[in-house]
């Protein structure tokens, strides 16, 4: 077996006396594609926020390519944090800058590559993700779609091994739903390691290798997506999926 | 680490050393005081100079610079001690305090000796021995004969000034107006305001002579001689410097050359002086003070922001012991600043401060209002970064940003845009605030505007002027931020 990427070892998060992560020890091998399903408040932005220490652990272990993150200092956790790219539902786009420009923002300051390099790189992208004809745009003129595009672009101009999602259509229009699924199915098979939540079961069925399932503070089941949906063991899971898919 | 510690020790010393310095010249070292003038070089006189012909400002070749009888006795003072007479302008209620904080060596402004300055101050012999007279409206000319003939009206005289206290205390049924400035109060007197102005014969016999409409009585004040003679004071304890310069004060009065020479000189200057009282002769005056104004804003500006940006993080910023103190004492800072006046602020950092470091009226002025400025700009960071979203930041820290960088190209100057009409009124505020710095003889719009008053005998024209000039100021600046705003817009 691969040497995992992401390794979590008895991951626990309170906020205050809310446990909202109990126990969790779970595993990434790179180029994996998990998805992480659950009930609303169960815990799964929280989880998502602890991989790439936006939120710190309250005890535990998160070892990205076998680095202890929650004893590192924060140079070090900075620089893996490039390695991590992250995509929120609200985008969190710059809107004080052109869509070229929050591109080409980190790989210039964090990386200090030169500005023709950047600018190069950032029109590859925006082609990837089929926007290049909106590299001189505002953010505000954007619509959802495009803007969900723009930030799964910004966060690959890192060239990240890992990219972690948090319901990256949720807040979306449903016609442009479709639009940035298509953009992650992609990413998923050039091989990239993603960590998706979302409540997407189509995505979850036919891109995910993994499924994972959470609810009350744990993964209650760890399974394939065929595995899941069609006969899931717990009866959180039972439960939640006769919800959803009705 | 290292580098703060040495930097604080080095702040300790100055510290000690200035108080030691202090108690030193104030105690013992009575006759190093004329040894350091000739080490120094330099004899450093303070004067206020609205006071013709005493001392006022006059253009000479095109340059203004302060003259008067009071500047002649300075220039035969240093002449004797081997120095150069270096003059300094400041208004006559800040003489002896600038003169105790070692702003200036010696004080001659027409000031009277007199046993409550005597406890603070040392005087020389007298220099003149003048007298009081009542410079009144000449239509009234029948109608005032001396201090007496005030009863149910105003006089007016100089705040601070011997004048001021005789007319309160030998006047009965009479109102005394205190104003800082002569020019002041003759204008008062010209609209009626107050009926007459008290001030020494000699002033009286200036203004008359330069201005038709006016008219001097005696005033029959009942005077010692020390309230009538004028001296030169020196620090407390400096009798080596009293001595030498008595030696000067002794020979000026056995030739009798304030009345034979000083006088007339002076009064030739008050000629040239109001020969062209247009506001456009002054041109020069006006610029200097814009330039003035202009440098204390635009540094007080950057300054205030830099210490604002420090302030906002340092009020912020959780964590530690350290940050907390620094959390608190930002806090305190922030607070005590915005609950003083920045008038006093000014004269704590000209005076006070001046115990410890020697600091010119122009850095003062420009630490005090940064320091100020900084207190009320730090609210308005902390305001705009809180308006920030706070997905922004975590954005930017997960494609690897450091916090620094984060704050620096995604949070602040969103917050900036967000605040940048409250920091154009702060820009505009201190255009106009700035004049306070006046106080402390900075030539800055209303400190020039009150020369070029007690130059041209004219009252309102030159208020008039700067008025414009500061509408000017304030409304090309917020043009000009006008138009950064509108660039900032793109949603
Ligand atoms: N910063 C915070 N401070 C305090 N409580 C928090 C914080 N963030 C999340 N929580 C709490 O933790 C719990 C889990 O929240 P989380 O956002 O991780 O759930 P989620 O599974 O992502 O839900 P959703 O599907 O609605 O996004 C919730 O009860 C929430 O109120
Ligand atoms: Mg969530």
């Amino acid at each position: 077996m691969t040497k995992p990427i992401i390794e979590v070892k008895d991951l626990a998060k309170n906020f205050g006396k809310n446990q909202v992560l109990k126990d969790i020890t779970e595993q990434v091998t790179p180029g994996q594609v998990i998805v992480v399903i659950g009930p609303s408040g169960s815990g799964k932005s929280t989880f998502l926020r602890c991989l790439n220490l936006l939120e710190t652990p309250t005890s535990g272990e998160v070892d990205f390519a076998g680095e202890n993150l929650t004893t590192l200092d924060t140079k070090r956790v900075n620089e893996l944090r490039e390695q991590m790219g992250m995509v929120f539902q609200s985008f969190n786009l710059f809107p004080n800058m052109t869509v070229l420009e929050n591109i080409k923002l980190a790989p210039m300051k964090v990386k200090h590559m030169d500005d023709a390099t950047a600018t190069k790189r950032a029109h590859e992208l925006l082609k990837q993700v089929n926007l290049d004809d909106h590299a001189d745009a505002f953010p505000a003129s954007l619509s959802g779609g495009q803007a969900q595009r723009v930030a799964i672009a910004r966060s690959l101009a890192m060239d990240p091994k890992v990219m972690l999602f948090d319901e990256p259509t949720s807040a979306l229009d449903p016609e442009m739903v479709g639009e940035v699924l298509s953009v992650m199915q992609q990413l998923a098979e050039q091989g990239m390691t993603m960590v998706v939540v979302t409540h997407e079961m189509g995505f979850a069925k036919s891109v995910a290798d993994r499924v994972w399932f959470m609810a009350d503070g744990y993964i209650q089941e760890n399974s394939t997506p065929d595995d899941f949906f069609s006969n899931p063991q717990t009866e959180r899971a039972q439960d939640f999926l006769s919800k959803i898919l009705m | 680490m290292k580098k703060r510690l040495v930097l604080f020790f080095a702040l300790l010393l100055a510290l000690v050393t200035g108080f030691t310095a202090l108690t030193t010249t104030a105690n013992a070292a009575t006759d190093n005081s004329l040894t350091k003038i000739e080490k120094k070089g330099t004899l450093v006189m303070g004067t206020s100079p609205d006071y013709p012909p005493y001392e006022f400002q006059a253009t000479v070749h095109g340059k203004t610079k302060i003259v008067g009888m009071d500047v002649a006795v300075g220039q035969k003072i240093a002449k004797d001690m081997g120095v150069k007479l270096v003059v300094k302008s400041m208004s006559f209620d800040s003489l002896l305090v600038a003169l105790q904080t070692g702003k200036v060596d010696m004080v001659i402004s027409g000031m009277n000796p007199t046993p409550a300055r005597r406890k603070n101050v040392d005087f020389t012999h007298t220099y003149y021995q003048g007298g009081y007279s009542i410079v009144i409206n000449k239509s009234d000319k029948g109608i005032y004969k001396n201090k007496d003939s005030f009863v149910g009206k105003t006089i007016g005289a100089q705040t601070g000034s011997t004048m001021y206290n005789e007319s309160k205390k030998q006047t009965s049924g009479t109102t005394v107006k205190g104003m800082t400035s002569v020019s002041d109060l003759i204008l008062a007197l010209q609209s009626h305001k107050i009926q007459g102005v008290a001030m020494e014969k000699p002033s009286a016999q200036a203004y008359v002579a330069n201005n038709k409409e006016l008219a001097a009585i005696p005033s029959d004040f009942n005077l010692s001689a020390s309230d009538t003679s004028a001296s030169v004071a020196f620090a407390k304890g400096s009798t080596a410097l009293v001595n030498k310069a008595n030696k000067s004060v002794d020979q000026i009065k056995k030739q009798n050359l304030v009345n034979k020479t000083y006088l007339p000189a002076a009064g030739k200057y008050l000629k040239t002086n109001t020969v062209n009282t247009s506001m456009f002769h002054y041109w020069k005056a006006f610029l200097t003070g814009v330039e003035y104004t202009l440098i204390i804003t635009v540094c007080s500006v950057f300054f205030g922001f830099i210490l604002g940006v420090l302030l906002s993080l340092a009020r912020m910023d959780r964590g530690g012991v350290f940050k907390t103190a620094l959390r608190w004492l930002a806090t305190a800072y922030v607070e005590f600043i915005r609950g003083t006046p920045m008038m006093v602020q000014v004269m704590f950092v000209y005076f006070g401060l001046g115990l410890i470091v020697n600091l010119p009226a122009l850095t003062s002025g420009i630490i005090a209002i940064s320091l100020n400025s900084g207190a009320y700009v730090a609210e308005y960071i902390r305001g705009g970064i809180n308006s920030v979203d706070n997905g922004q930041t975590e954005a930017a820290r997960s494609l690897g940003m450091s916090s620094g960088a984060t704050l620096r190209y995604v949070v602040l100057p969103q917050a900036l845009k967000n605040i940048w009409p409250s920091l154009g009124n702060e820009f505009i505020t201190l255009i106009k605030d700035s004049s306070i710095v006046s106080i402390i003889g900075v030539s800055e719009l209303i400190f020039q505007s009150n020369i070029v008053r007690s130059d041209t005998y004219r009252g309102v024209a030159p208020i008039a002027v700067i008025m414009v000039l500061y509408f000017i100021l304030t409304f090309t600046a917020s043009r000009i931020l006008n138009y950064f705003e509108r660039r900032m817009q793109h949603d």
